[in-house]
């Protein structure tokens, strides 16, 4: 597990610009978030699966598998899934860019230079005020990569990040 | 009245736009049209005459109340758009954010003397295409009101830009030599296999079928000089429909380029370029060089041959169908330098130091075919084996079947082959520079193309590694640019993991 770990965060160094700051994780109060926007996510699939069950299974010999089966999948979803998101999402800010760094399967290692920026949003679901967390929405011109988040951060720590880049927003469009 | 001077006296379209528009409100209700054909196949002629005089006659009101609820304002400052039946809108666009007036004529406005204008705001591609859009005014109001914004854009700088464009030398324009030569090139490969396709479905009317089943099975069961005879028979066939299918293929691309690039003038204006265009539907459309983001230099491999290449633009806004504007539908490599020269841009450096890009390219492809190629191929042989030694017991249906999974897994193969080799074709033209502010990024075979990309139009920068890339120890680089269609992000596919992160850092660094 730790191999892995160095591996993943030998992965998101940039050589070369080592005088930046590490990587940062997001406060650990994001992986209760993402445990309640799963457990959400799946309480669809779970009625649907007991509805088949006790509709379509009556007298199958799989009755009662999808009302197990389906509950057992999302505990093991909720319970493994967010510890796991939240250990490889990590972010920094240099002097001049943004930098965030999230995924395993599909890895993806996006910079955002200040000045690139256009316009910035603090955003707060009820999930996350419930939790103290906040998810900075940065917006760029691309087409690809026109919004970059980072959630997970605490609200003082958001905003303050917002504060930063906004100190180097200018219009780059006539 | 101070205040209407300021806004300006309301106006409205011309009233030939319930002539003008209902052909294109028409066009927009394909699923009515699939109701009234199904009505008109079924034998219920009448209602489907009913019904298509209902969609005729709803859409004339619809566009009745739209043209009479349609006003337009031309105000000191701002030209302010008032639209809506039940929700009205009420828009005001400043003439600061106008960067300019793209005029477009149709075929039916051109008789009549009318003119589609879109006022080209700095609103970012992927927006609302409806954003400040007069859907017929008369063409001299439109001209009109180009100058007038064109006058309020550059009133600071100097004075009104004078119309004297028409005498001076075009930047770039299509002679009728080129312009036939380009649809010759315009040769769509897409085009020619949905021919493929329909001449296999209707094969049999025409006695042209080298799918038959049965006839590829009794090929492979008759003796040999009458396989060979067939075999010639066939291959005969073949070649005729093949060139048949070029021949209309190439008439197809002639067509379709003389449609759309007739007359093509590529002018220099005060804030950039201008472009016109077409046979039909004449456009008139401006590129402030300020927003062009990137510029795309698109060819074949035939057209490379000859040195002729596709300009295009990648600008904020969309242009007519695709993400990029076309500049320059078919030029040589002088005449790519010089079009950039105009916008500012230096030449493309043909001594850049390219550096290639990782072959695992190729090989990432080939590992994620390989589960595909392996079930083909245990297929074919599957197939072939018990079509030479059948049991016994096999009976016709089964003989015919077989035929059919041992062609089907041979084709899939070869598609396959064919994907993986051009693949590797398009890894050996495949390579990025950095050419000071900017970076080149070549890649591709059949589709080529080489992009120029400013750092200073750089929004973003992504590694991206999969599950499959890891195993090869590479990254994609991709980076976020404005404007343009969401399908075209510009990318450099395979790098090892460290050599993107160097040159990311870089790119970073070279910033402006």
């Amino acid at each position: 597990m730790t191999a892995e770990l160095d591996d993943f965060q030998a992965m998101a160094e940039l050589p070369g610009d080592e005088d930046g700051p590490p990587l940062e994780h997001v406060h650990p109060g994001y992986k209760n978030v993402l445990r309640v926007r799963m457990l959400v996510i799946w309480i669809a699939p779970i009625i649907a699966a007991a509805i088949l069950d006790s509709a379509v299974l009556e007298d199958s010999m799989f009755r009662w598998l999808p009302t197990i089966a389906v509950p057992l999948l999302a505990a093991i979803a909720i319970t493994v899934a967010p510890q796991r998101i939240y250990r490889r999402l990590r972010y920094r800010l240099t002097d001049r860019l943004l930098h965030v760094v999230r995924g395993w399967l599909f890895h993806t290692d996006t910079v955002v230079p200040f000045v690139r920026v256009q316009h910035l949003d603090v955003t707060r679901g009820p999930v996350e005020k419930l939790f103290g967390t906040a998810t900075l929405v940065v917006h760029t011109a691309g087409t690809h990569n026109s919004i970059v988040t980072v959630p997970g951060l605490a609200p003082d720590r958001a905003a303050e990040i917002r504060d930063v880049i906004r100190e180097h927003i200018r219009t780059d469009f006539d | 009245m101070a205040e209407d001077r300021a806004v300006g006296a309301p106006e409205r379209l011309h009233p030939y736009f319930l002539l003008t528009g209902l052909g294109t409100s028409l066009r927009g209700m394909l699923g009515a049209y699939a109701a009234i054909a199904y009505l008109a196949v079924t034998g219920r002629l009448r209602y489907a005459v009913i019904g298509a005089g209902l969609l005729i006659l709803f859409s004339a009101i619809g566009l009745f109340l739209y043209w009479r609820r349609f006003e337009y304002r031309v105000g000191a400052t701002e030209i302010r758009i008032d639209s809506g039946i039940v929700s009205r809108t009420h828009r005001s666009i400043p003439y600061d954010r106008i960067q300019d007036v793209d005029i477009t004529q149709g075929p039916l406005s051109r008789m009549l003397g009318l003119a589609r204008v879109k006022f080209e705001t700095g609103g970012s591609a992927g927006g609302n295409q409806e954003e400040g859009v007069l859907q017929a005014i008369p063409l001299a109001r439109a001209e009109e009101l180009r100058q007038l914004v064109r006058s309020r854009r550059s009133a600071s700088a100097a004075a009104a830009e004078p119309d004297s464009i028409e005498e001076s030398e075009p930047v770039y324009a299509m002679a009728p030599p080129r312009l036939i030569l380009a649809g010759v090139f315009n040769f769509s490969l897409a085009l020619f296999a949905g021919l493929f396709g329909v001449f296999q479905f209707f094969g049999d009317i025409l006695g042209f079928d080298p799918f038959s089943r049965v006839f590829w099975i009794r090929l492979l069961a008759a003796s040999a000089p009458l396989q060979a005879f067939l075999m010639t028979h066939q291959v005969v066939a073949v070649i005729g429909g093949l060139i048949l299918l070029a021949l209309i293929g190439v008439a197809s691309g002639i067509v379709r380029s003389v449609l759309r690039d007739y007359g093509f003038r590529l002018d220099r204006i005060e804030s950039g370029l201008r472009r016109r265009r077409g046979l039909l539907t004449r456009t008139d459309v401006s590129l402030p060089v300020k927003r062009v983001q990137a510029a795309i230099i698109g060819s074949g491999p035939v057209r490379d041959g000859f040195g002729f290449g596709e300009l295009k633009l990648q600008n904020l806004a969309r242009d007519e169908k695709q993400g990029d504007h076309v500049v320059a539908p078919l030029a040589g490599e002088a005449e790519v330098d010089h079009i950039l020269g105009e916008i500012g841009w230096r030449p493309l450096a043909r001594g850049a130091d390219w550096r290639p890009i990782s072959q695992a390219y190729v090989w990432t492809l080939a590992v994620g075919l390989s589960p595909f190629i392996l079930l083909a191929l245990l297929m074919a042989l599957a197939a072939a084996a018990t079509a030479w030694s059948p049991p016994a017991d096999l009976g016709e249906m089964v003989d015919e079947s077989l035929g059919a999974m041992l062609i089907t897994s041979l084709i899939f193969l070869t598609i396959m082959i064919v994907g993986i080799t051009v693949r590797w074709l398009a890894w050996r033209r495949s390579a990025y520079a950095l050419d000071g502010d900017r970076i080149l990024v070549k890649g591709g075979w059949w589709k080529r193309r080489i992009v120029i990309l400013p750092l200073a139009k750089i929004q973003s920068i992504d590694i991206q590694e999969s599950f499959v890339s890891r195993w090869f120890g590479i990254s994609s680089m991709q980076f976020g640019v404005a404007g343009g269609s969401g399908f075209s992000a510009h990318n450099i596919p395979a790098l090892p993991r460290e050599t993107a992160r160097k040159f990311r850092t870089e790119l970073i660094v070279s910033m402006p």
